[in-house]
């Protein structure tokens, strides 16, 4: 009876692969749209860099991504730079441009906890609205916080106080939100 | 006990031989109710060329009398029951068995057939043409939710998936034209791959086993049937337009038949609709990017090749680009978070758009099936099928860098399907149905998608083997089933660590199931029913091994590849029956309980991406119950005025865990008020068949949800109204149907909880469709 469903079965299916019951294997893709990585480099007038970095390789499961914190000189005006990575390819991507192109539909914000620290942004897209990429940090007094960069996409950047940084009103997808640890000494 | 194609048999069948070429053949039969087998009293047959009638007597006998051989069509109407037509070619004295569908026009519930080859006696509900016509604007799932026990899970108005005694998905089969739908139905944003305009009636088996259909369900079984081809060699056909106010969409269907004798007898019938909608206005704001378009054809052929073998193909494409709500496309629980507070979701437009952009869908699916039935004797029968499915998703997403017109999910499934079934009729009223079904699915990622996809590629090939023996007494019919299915599945995924490699998994499934009903008539026109069924599910390839990040509801999912395949326990009692003729009514219980219940469990996990910080919720297993109660009653008030109660219940529990089952239904109350006219004549014209009706549907809180089951509280309750007219009018050869239906007349907010997008928007508001159908 088996053997007799089984011919029955490849009948219908033999025409179609040379091995009815092997599944076609899959394309690993070349997952070009990831971010794996995101560095925040803030460059002191001296010329001293402090990086906080944010790498998860493998994507949203597997291995826990490694987060490096800093700390920060007080009284200093720092110019912070971000660079966005894929390093799913060899050589690693650089989506930070990729960002910038499309300057209009996207916008990162930085969050503190301590409101004593803010950012300023420096750059701005083709509409004059500031895409955070370049910005400008401002460090008084010693204490600890925490940072968080979210980069937008297709936020509303004409929203009440979006172009100052406020992400309240911003909508959009989030691409990216991390949280760091800043000390302020 | 007459089946319908036994029906159509006797019609064409048993011609008694006669003198032929003089006025003096005769036409005669019998009239019986297609629900109790009793004869009809006072049933008109009518010949509609000659103007020439006969009504039926106390037996349901009637004869017409001096015919002259040659073409005539019938036309058989009897009070309360959907007049049919009938071609027939008169050469000899013609009797000919009728059964009319007597409570059509009453309560669908109470058409629970004796027909035991076409359905078994477990539960049924079906919605005839005319229903599907006059709602054309809703789809497959849409339209079923109007019947007790039966719901939908929506992601949008455009994206639904029916839901029967809290089941849907892999646990419910939907059967087109006789074959397993295939395609991604895991998803709960996956819409079915039908057109109920080219059905001729849909029917939900409310069931405990379907032991005669291959695929999952664990109990229920939907039925998608298109009309037979009439045997009438003149072209007939029907045109339906309408138009519906919340999303300005225009649907256009048409349907062609005709059978023609060319030396050999073809039938061929043509159905196709078009539909477009933009986007859709709940009562506050224009919900953006959820319009809808759609094309779809289904070509059907018949021939008889002798008297007593038929042949028949049907080929069918379904084609849609459903778009989903902008503003319900995010990137992590925080966008989730604010998209709640806000008064209208993010993205809203002032302005109405037929422009449908990503997040979106689209959709194909093609579907031939060869179909052979052949009459051993009158009374036995065999019947082949053969089915291939080829289905096509793909999903977009707003994506980065021009990235939005490549999928973000693109899917191909080609299902062959072979069956072959042997059906008998013997000894005193005894029925025998038995067949053996092969089915062979090969799913593949297409790989354009430059994202890691969802669900890996996979072949399953799947043996199964089925009977059932019934038999009729007096008052009691008895029915026993049994199934035994064999599925071998390999799996070809993408591992998730780096780096990236392929990995293989084979599993096996073997599982038996079984079901048993019984009907009793009590006292007149009162009867019970009762069933019992034994059913699994294997689990499916998303539960088996998802691991990933779904987008749409902001969690991390993980697949579980020990999961074991479910099996359920259900009973259902139901008592049916009427009371004079004025008090319909249906009370169904049910009790389900399924072991190895396979659900996502939201673990105590976050995990840290760089899209910031995600629940993560596991595929596991319980022991879970579902138990509900289905109600509904239509009362005659008077010869023209009827009311309809229609009431569900339902409670879903995980009893290891003693918390409820998530997404189950909400309870829900409907009533409705029609008033209707037979006739009305009103200056030149007449108008028939005048129907107005307003209705109220009162859908309850879902209370049984404890709060950390949900991202948000439950939607409150709510209440719609809906209206509805509809008149015919004959206009020389063209019958013409108007219909006027308003649905939640007064533009009541509203968030329902089977509907995913509550999280971002409210439902639905008013909405007016008016539409014209013509038939020749």
């Amino acid at each position: 009876m088996r053997l007799l469903l089984l011919s029955f079965a490849i009948v219908f299916v033999s025409c179609k692969k040379d091995d009815p019951l092997t599944p076609t294997l899959p394309t690993i893709p070349n997952q070009e749209e990831v971010i794996t990585t995101l560095n925040y480099t803030l460059t002191a007038p001296n010329g001293d860099v402090v990086l906080f970095s944010f790498k998860d390789v493998d994507g949203d499961g597997g291995n826990a991504p490694v987060i490096v914190n800093g700390a920060l000189d007080t009284n200093l005006t720092y110019s912070g730079k971000i660079e966005l990575l894929n390093e799913t390819v060899s050589p690693a991507e650089d989506i930070t441009e990729e960002v910038k192109e499309e300057g209009d539909e996207h916008q990162i914000f930085y969050q503190f906890s301590n409101p004593d620290l803010g950012t300023t942004y420096t750059d701005a897209d083709a509409n004059g609205k500031p895409i955070g990429v370049s910005t400008q940090l401002i460090t008084k007094g010693t204490f600890s916080s925490t940072l968080t960069i979210t980069l937008r996409h297709t936020p509303d950047k004409n929203a009440s106080d979006v172009a100052s940084g406020d992400i309240s009103n911003a909508g959009g997808e989030t691409d990216i939100e991390v949280t760091f640890d800043v000390d302020v000494k | 006990m007459l089946n319908s194609f036994f029906t159509l048999l006797i019609v064409f069948a048993f011609c008694v031989q006669s003198t032929a070429q003089t006025c003096n053949l005769n036409i005669s039969g019998r009239l019986t109710d297609e629900t109790t087998s009793k004869p009809i009293v006072y049933g008109n047959v009518f010949i509609k060329e000659l103007k020439l009638g006969s009504v039926s007597d106390t037996a349901g006998n009637f004869k017409i009398q001096g015919v002259c051989p040659g073409n005539y069509h019938l036309v058989i109407s009897h009070i309360g029951c959907e007049t049919i037509e009938y071609f027939l070619n008169l050469r000899n004295d013609t009797v000919m068995g009728i059964s009319l569908d007597h409570n059509h026009h009453h309560l669908h519930e109470v058409s629970i057939t004796a027909k035991l080859k076409e359905r078994s006696i477990q539960e049924s509900q079906t919605i005839g043409k005319q229903d599907l016509e006059e709602n054309g604007d809703k789809n497959l799932s849409t339209l079923l939710d109007q019947m007790s026990g039966v719901s939908s899970i929506k992601n949008g108005s455009g994206i639904a998936k029916p839901v029967v005694h809290g089941l849907y998905g892999n646990r419910l089969a939907i059967m087109n034209n006789g074959v397993a739908q295939s395609g991604q139905q895991w998803g709960v944003d996956h819409s079915p791959e039908i057109d109920p305009l080219s059905a001729n009636e849909i029917t939900v088996i409310k069931g405990v086993g379907a032991v005669e259909y291959q695929g999952n369900s664990l109990g229920s079984v939907i039925l998608v049937e298109p009309s037979r081809i009439k045997r009438e060699p003149h072209l007939h056909g029907s045109g339906n337009y309408f138009f519906e106010s919340n999303g300005l969409g225009n649907v256009l269907h048409f349907s062609l038949q005709q059978y023609k004798n060319v030396g050999l007898e073809i039938g061929w019938k043509v159905d196709a609709t078009v539909k477009k909608s933009g986007d859709n206005r709940s009562p506050n704001y224009y919900l953006r990017n959820t319009g809808n378009e759609e094309a779809n054809v289904a070509l059907q052929f018949e021939k008889a090749i002798r008297k007593n073998w038929i042949m028949d193909a049907y080929l069918s494409s379904f084609n849609a680009k459903p778009g989903v709500l902008r503003g319900a496309h995010i990137g992590n629980l925080t966008d989730l978070d604010e998209a709640f507070n806000r008064s209208e979701p993010f993205f809203t437009q002032d302005k109405f758009s037929y422009e449908i952009e990503a997040p979106r869908q689209q959709v194909n699916h093609h579907l031939m099936k060869l179909h052979s039935m052949y009459f051993i004797t009158p009374n036995q029968k065999l019947e082949f099928t053969y089915a291939v499915q080829l289905n096509q998703r793909k999903e977009f997403d707003v994506r980065r860098g021009g990235r939005s017109d490549i999928p973000t999910l693109s899917l191909d499934q080609v299902s062959n399907f072979g069956e072959v079934k042997y059906l008998s009729d013997f000894g005193e009223n005894w029925e025998f149905k038995t067949g053996v079904q092969v089915n062979h699915t090969d799913n593949t990622n297409v790989p354009e998608t430059n994202i890691l996809p969802l669900i890996p590629n996979y072949v399953a090939i799947e043996y199964g083997a089925f009977g059932i023996l019934a038999k009729a007494w007096d008052k009691t019919t008895f029915e026993i089933g049994g199934r035994y299915d064999l599925e071998n599945r390999n799996v070809a995924t993408i591992s998730n660590s780096v780096p990236r490699s392929i990995v293989k998994y084979s599993n096996s499934y073997s599982n038996f199931s079984a079901m048993s009903g019984v009907s009793q008539q009590l006292i007149k026109n009162w009867k019970l029913l009762g069933n019992i069924g034994f059913a699994n599910r294997n689990p499916e390839v998303n539960e088996l091994y998802s691991n990933g990040l779904h987008q749409g509801v902001s969690g991390i999912e993980l697949g579980e590849v020990t999961l074991r395949p479910e099996q359920s326990l259900k009973g259902t009692l139901s008592l049916k029956g009427k009371v004079k003729n004025k008090l319909f009514f249906e009370a169904l219980g049910y009790y389900q309980v399924i072991e190895d219940y396979i659900f996502l469990n939201p673990s105590n996990e976050v995990r840290l991406t760089i899209r910031g910080a995600f629940p993560v919720f596991k595929y596991e297993q319980t022991n879970a119950s579902i138990y509900g109660l289905d109600f509904s009653t239509v009362y005659q008030i008077t010869s023209h005025l009827e009311t309809k109660i229609q009431y569900s219940y339902l409670k879903g529990d995980d009893n290891s865990q003693g918390i409820p089952l998530i997404f189950m239904p909400a309870n829900n109350l409907y009533g409705a008020l029609t008033y209707d006219v037979k006739n009305w004549n009103l200056g030149r014209g007449k108008w028939e068949n005048i129907e107005l009706q307003v209705n109220n549907r009162f859908v309850f809180e879902q209370m049984h949800i404890l709060p950390s089951q949900d991202f948000i509280q439950t939607p409150k309750a709510y209440n719609l109204i809906g209206a509805k007219v509809s008149a015919e009018r004959q206009v020389g050869k063209f019958r013409f149907n108007f219909y006027l239906r308003a649905e939640n007349i007064l533009n009541t907010v509203y968030r329902d909880y089977l509907n995913r997008q509550r999280y971002f928007a409210d439902d639905l508001g008013v909405n007016i469709i008016a539409g014209i159908n013509a038939k020749f």
